[in-house]
């Protein structure tokens, strides 16, 4: 990349405004590829083993119920250690950037994004995913029922994170409004555009059949 | 070009406060300190910034709760958003902190985000984002105040070789609470005033806050002084969740009989740093608080703005959200 | 057929297959695969608008620790410019992927990555096809600057002259491309009473699928098993095979779930091959997981519009008169005819007694562009619907009456050719709408202040054509008496894979209980059948089903004929039975006909197949023969005109004046969809359909620095489709119901349309509700609102693309 400390070296002798007109001109760009942020000293890793509150590599985790013993490493994400690690590929990513929900996992009872959730941060907690939801005889969990009847995922992409939140909203709160359940459910997104659909089958979940619109 | 796979790095899990600030102390520059880690997971995703080591701080339980102090409350750093929003006390003396904890972002990261977090994120400018080489990353331009730079979302005030603004939704509501910040370090505690915490590129372009290498921020207290008074937060943004304010607006007041003897008026999202605006909380002292005075102090709120080719719309934006906030009610 | 209350399945709702897997989890898309020895790959993006690559040193890289090996541009072939190539040197736009590097971990892939040097070669680049168009602008790559969607490669620039000619604000007209007329339009335009003549920009989006275009991909037995994200299944395989260099019976594809894709996973796409291809080169399995700025780079966009339109209206509100000139935006490759389908929305809605339609697609420094719901109809009708309202303000006609007044009946004809619907029941929709609505009761609400809002409602409409042919139908008895439908439509979540093959079911008068549909997986023999894409799925596979299912039937007749004495014609079937018709009691179950179809082999059980089917149905029936009766057959049925879908939309918003946000308080969506064949899967469209088209309406946005050529809307929240929060808060949603005569069960698609008909709606009530129409653009963001309403100038410029 000669080409872009060539650029940025000249910008230094150039005003702001100089500069960006040579940058129309020329067609270059400064480019981003190989940036690294200045002012972060010694970004060669070094060993620091002996610093007290170094994480342990080889964690347990208690998934779905159940305590699964798993390598991860210091920067894997939650999603990244359930789909690759643990076989439960129901969490879904999508942004990977807690933005979407497709990720939506319960912790602890309470809604995560597990995409920028480190493993590391859930040792002692506990991790409920969509595959921890069907009851013992392997029935649906009534919310998945109500996703089904209600005929609401469509691409069924977001729909586990969607099925997730909406099982931690009706834990918290069994009776939410429309209104309440549209606010709870925010952080999942749905390209496809079903709100309306999920919205009416955890109305039905709840039992709140004067909530579900159709027609 | 923006990645997608986290580099390595040296994870710590400190669950002490001293233990935190003796690794933080130990690492020098180079201990990343992350809470909920909703902002800084995207930059080390990212790789358009690295750091040879995390100190994993959601574990020390001291960190976090909100407690009563002498009428005010004092908050833990690592106290969550969703946790802020709820919380009986913060509901009943500062709803506008309530209030603005439950705009940010969405469910999810409130459930994990904290008060903290919130407070020390990041800005949004796109291009420092997307890992160019501008005054605020270490380089030698600004972007977005080009020509044809892109910056509906940028500042319209205090720029100074940066136009960035703060992503913050509850610093506003601090800055008008008049919080202060207890940080900590090596060397010991000390406490910055909200109006002193966050600084603007003219102070220091590569930071947004007066948080000094090695120290925490570890709670946040606000005073008594406005504590049950009347409250008024607004956070425009182009989506109802996940999104960034284009422009917020958050409000104390205190009236007696009508009138109105004191305010704080803070704006979000118009400069690199919750701007307050003190023109209109003058112009508010001694009137009614009703659309008249609304309509007389709104215009106050942007004088000295200079926009920039794509966000001129902040100015009558504010104006309009100081007309709300002062008429009160519903918006 | 066409009335419900007859039917067996048509018209009624059912539980489809692959509903359960999708609440529970299990459901697989192509990243919940893995393979034995797996490596991770990840591409190399440009970081560059456009570039030469001079040379590629991987030297670093390699020393990465879990480095396997790398996919160059040196490896792979291909397509000729400007079709999008698999790996370049020279690169595009900013993501352009130039290698694929494979590592045992995906971190240490990105590591190595990281590690490649490039030596770019940085050349002029542009993101406004205005800019190109100037004498002396940049070609986004070096072949030329207009082509794609039909159009040759070449270089079009506009003079001095023609620039300058252009009326401030307005569109420079230069030559176009392609261009049509019919009618007298300068007669037209003499004639009318209200002449609009604006310019307009229509903004691009991303597709954004939720789930990204990741592909996984291993060699066994010489085959190549690839895992994929497709909205289609068999009509990808011989593109997707070409692309890796094998005969299509040499590849397997496997795509049963599919992440969304809203026209962006149709066709085959270059990231389907490139996990096959490093495959074969390091003879291991190869994940390539996308990211999501990936998907953003190589998931496509809808078509940006820039563009000019002059519309002659008579006094009573008839259009007489449309000239129309479009622009279209590109992106770097080859893309889709979205400026010519506009062209043919316009004079199919509004019939205007003239028209002239120009044209140019124009390539720029952006991500590939493609179909998107309602590839250019959708987008025309978000710039006509609110001028239609302008001119029923001028003329002083109600917006629902001015629709009417132009609205194409029954054998609408639309284009340069004039090619007929084969049916159009618009007004009916229109008329249904307006009635559940409360269009005259609304309207009074229309205007009302309340505090800072104030009410505004509209209406909107769109059409799409849709009518696909010529593809296979394969349904098979087994000795079970189970009927095995055979579908390689594609699964893009609407469960139309499902409702189609109901048909089968239909024709053969069994239980859905009885059914099993085979589809998913290239192995389970599926025949050759369109992508589900374009609205074409409801039309073109509820043919092939049908004349397979009757293939069948017919070879129960005959078997049962030659089993039972008689003739065919003489037996009829119901109850999973053939029998003699008026001697119920002789004939034979399905079973047991199945049994006798391997007994008597030759066409019964697929050892003899018709001519005139695809060799990918004639390979799968081949594969099946003997296990069953085999009722396979090609569509030949007769069609009448281009089949169409249309949708209105009426909306109620309260608009903020302060802040310049709306909320939607109220949408009512009409379909048009012919015979209506799964209820809640349509009422699902209308719904979600419309959600897209309010985002798009006054939402998501593409931006790019045009001095740089970075984009600043990759991920969500900067491109900011609509959340739980932004739709609106009650939906209704009817159909008319009314058979299309081209299709045996009166079908037809119904996608598109209902995202263009909620977005104009949308368009226009915010619109109207800020006095009239002042913004010829989409979206309508609160900035441009605010602005307006303050007497400050727009920040965009009137033809400004890739802003705000």
């Amino acid at each position: 990349m000669a080409e872009s400390i060539d650029a940025q070296a000249e910008a230094r002798r150039l005003s702001r405004r100089e500069f960006i007109k040579r940058v129309i001109a020329s067609g270059a760009v400064a480019s981003s590829a190989s940036f690294v942020m200045g002012g972060m000293a010694g970004c060669a890793p070094r060993t620091r083993a002996a610093l007290a509150g170094a994480a342990e590599r080889l964690i347990s985790i208690d998934v779905n119920g159940e305590l699964r013993r798993v390598d991860v490493l210091p920067q894997e994400t939650l999603a990244m250690t359930l789909r690759y690690k643990l076989g439960l590929t129901g969490t879904k990513l999508s942004c990977d950037r807690a933005e979407c929900g497709a990720c939506t996992v319960m912790i602890d009872g309470v809604t995560h994004y597990s995409c920028s959730t480190l493993t590391h941060m859930v040792r002692n907690r506990k991790v409920v995913t969509i595959e921890g939801l069907r009851g013992a005889d392997g029935a649906l969990h009534p919310v998945q029922q109500a996703f089904v009847d209600e005929l609401a995922p469509q691409c069924g992409f977001c729909t586990p994170g969607q099925v997730v939140a909406a099982v931690a909203l009706l834990q918290r709160n069994p009776n939410p409004t429309r209104e309440e359940a549209r606010q709870a459910m925010a952080g999942n997104l749905c390209r496809c555009g079903a709100y309306d659909s999920y919205l009416n089958a955890i109305m039905r979940a709840t039992g709140n059949t004067g909530e579900i619109h159709h027609g | 070009m923006l990645k997608d796979m986290m580099p390595h790095f040296d994870l710590y899990q400190p669950d002490t406060v001293d233990a935190a600030v003796t690794l933080v102390k130990q690492l020098g520059g180079d201990g990343w300190v992350v809470a909920g880690g909703q902002d800084s997971f995207d930059w080390l995703k990212n790789r358009v910034k690295r750091t040879p080591a995390v100190v994993d701080i959601s574990g020390i339980a001291e960190l976090r709760g909100v407690t009563d102090n002498n009428g005010g409350v004092t908050i833990g750093a690592l106290t969550t958003l969703a946790e802020i929003e709820a919380h009986p006390l913060i509901r009943e003396r500062f709803g506008l902190l309530a209030t603005a904890a439950g705009r940010v972002a969405s469910p999810q990261i409130r459930n994990v985000g904290t008060l903290g977090g919130n407070l020390l994120q990041d800005t949004r400018c796109w291009y420092y984002r997307g890992g160019m080489d501008c005054y605020r990353a270490g380089g030698n331009m600004c972007y977005a105040d080009t020509p044809q730079g892109q910056n509906r979302e940028h500042a319209v005030f205090g720029a100074s070789r940066c136009v960035a603004v703060t992503p913050s939704d509850t610093a506003n509501a601090l800055v008008a609470l008049e919080a202060s910040f207890v940080l900590r370090g090596a060397s010991g505690e000390r406490i910055v005033p909200a109006a002193d915490f966050f600084v603007g590129p003219a102070v220091d372009i590569r930071r947004m806050n007066a948080l000094r290498e090695g120290e925490l921020l570890v709670a946040v207290n606000i005073p008594a002084t406005w504590a049950g008074a009347e409250f008024y937060f607004e956070k425009v943004a182009d989506r109802a969740a996940w999104d960034f304010a284009l422009v917020s607006i958050a409000m104390a007041l205190r009236t007696e009989g009508g009138t109105i003897r004191d305010a704080r008026v803070v704006c979000g999202a118009v400069a690199c740093t919750p701007l307050r605006l003190t023109a209109v909380e003058q112009a508010l002292s001694g009137g009614a608080r009703d659309a008249a005075t609304a309509d007389r102090v709104a215009p106050l709120a942007s004088r000295g703005a200079q926009p920039l080719g794509f966000n001129g719309f902040k100015i009558p934006l504010m104006e309009n959200l100081v007309r709300r906030a002062v008429r009160g009610g519903q918006a | 057929m066409a009335n419900a209350a007859n039917n067996k399945h048509l018209g009624k709702d059912f539980l489809p297959p692959d509903v359960i897997a999708k609440v529970t989890g299990e459901a697989k898309y192509a990243e919940d695969f893995r393979a034995d020895g797996m490596v991770f790959a990840r591409l190399l993006s440009s970081p560059y608008p456009h570039a030469r690559v001079r040379s590629i040193d991987l030297s670093e890289a390699e020393k990465v620790p879990g480095y396997v090996g790398v996919l160059l541009p040196e490896d792979v072939n291909n397509p000729a410019p400007p079709e999008s190539p698999l790996l370049t040197m020279e690169p595009g736009y900013i993501g352009s992927a130039i290698l694929l590097l494979a590592a045992e971990s995906e971190t240490a892939a990105q590591d190595a990555i990281d590690k490649v040097r490039i030596d770019y070669e940085p050349l002029p680049f542009h993101l406004d096809p205005l800019v190109s168009l100037r004498p002396d602008g940049p070609d986004a790559h070096t072949g030329g600057n207009v082509g794609g969607a039909g159009v040759e490669l070449q270089t079009i620039k506009w003079t001095n002259e023609d620039f300058a000619n252009a009326p401030a604000g307005a569109m420079p007209m230069g030559k176009a491309a392609q261009e049509w007329t019919y009618g007298d339009l300068d007669a037209g335009f003499a004639q009318a009473k209200l002449i609009i003549d604006t310019p307009f920009v229509h903004a691009s989006n991303s597709h954004h699928s939720m789930e990204p275009r990741t592909a996984m991909a291993y060699w066994q037995n010489g085959k190549c098993i690839l895992h994929v994200s497709s909205q289609s299944q068999s009509f990808i395989l011989p593109a997707v095979a070409g692309m890796i260099g094998i005969p299509p019976s040499d590849l397997v594809i496997i795509a049963e779930f599919c992440g969304g894709g809203f026209g962006s996973k149709g066709a085959a796409y270059t990231l389907q091959a490139l996990p096959a291809l490093l495959s074969k080169k390091l003879n291991r399995p190869v994940m390539m997981r996308i990211s999501r700025a990936e998907e953003y780079y190589h998931g496509a966009a809808r078509m940006g519009f820039q563009g000019q339109v002059k519309l002659g209206f008579a006094e009573d509100g008839r259009l007489l008169a449309a000239d129309l000139y479009i622009i279209q935006e590109n992106g770097a490759y080859a893309s889709f005819p979205d400026f010519r389908n506009a062209a043919d929305g316009l004079s199919l809605m509004y019939q205007p007694a003239a028209m002239r339609w120009r044209g140019l697609p124009v390539f720029a420094n952006s991500p590939w562009r493609t179909a998107q719901r309602g590839p250019g109809y959708n987008q025309i009708m978000h710039i006509m619907e609110p001028l239609l309202d302008q001119a029923a303000r001028e003329l002083n006609i109600d917006r629902l009456q001015i629709r009417l007044k132009n609205s194409p009946e029954r054998k609408g004809v639309f284009g340069s050719r004039r090619t007929a619907v084969t049916s159009c029941y618009v007004r009916e929709a229109l008329e249904r709408g307006a009635q559940i609505f409360n269009w005259e009761e609304k309207l009074r609400l229309h205007g009302q202040r309340n505090g800072s809002k104030i009410t505004s409602v509209a209406v909107g409409q769109a059409f799409h054509p849709a009518g696909f042919t010529g593809f296979d139908g394969l349904v098979r008895i087994l000795p079970t008496g189970k009927v095995h439908i055979h579908t390689g439509v594609g699964n893009l979540g609407t469960f139309s894979h499902s409702s189609t093959s109901r048909i089968a079911a239909e024709v053969l008068k069994v239980d859905w209980d009885d059914c099993v549909i085979e589809r998913g997986d290239s192995r389970r023999h599926l025949p050759w059948n369109i992508g589900q894409f374009g609205s074409n799925t409801n039309f073109t596979m509820a043919r092939t089903n049908f004349v397979a299912a009757t293939d069948a039937v017919n070879k129960l007749k005959a078997i049962a004929a030659r089993r039972l004495g008689g003739n065919a014609e003489q037996y009829d079937v119901d109850g999973k039975r053939v029998f003699r018709r008026g001697s119920p009691g002789t004939g034979l179950t399905y079973a047991q006909a199945a049994q006798l179809a391997i007994q008597y082999g030759g066409s019964f059980d697929g050892h003899e197949l018709p001519e005139d089917i695809n060799a990918m149905t004639k390979e799968s029936a081949a594969a099946l023969a003997g296990t069953g009766l085999i009722g396979v057959a090609k569509d030949t049925l007769p069609v009448d005109g281009a089949p169409s879908a249309f949708a209105v939309g009426f909306v109620q918003i309260e608009l903020d004046l302060e802040t310049g946000k709306h909320t939607i308080v109220d949408y009512v969506g009409v379909a048009d969809c012919g015979t209506v064949i799964h209820p809640a899967g349509l009422e699902t469209q209308i719904k979600s359909g419309a959600v897209q088209g309010f985002s798009v309406a006054a939402l998501e946005r593409i931006v790019y620095d045009p001095q740089i050529g970075l984009p600043a809307s990759i991920g969500y929240y900067q491109a900011k489709p609509a959340t739980y929060g932004d739709v609106a808060h009650r939906f209704h949603t009817s159909a008319v119901d009314s058979p299309d005569p081209s299709s045996p069960l009166g079908t037809k698609g119904i996608g598109e349309p209902l995202l263009g008909c909620a977005a104009s709606a949308l368009l226009c009530a915010i619109s109207e509700a800020v006095g009239g129409h002042v913004f010829n653009r989409t979206p309508i963001v609160p900035d441009m609102i605010l602005n307006h309403l303050h007497g400050r100038p727009q920040a965009h410029g009137p033809l400004q693309v890739n802003c705000q």
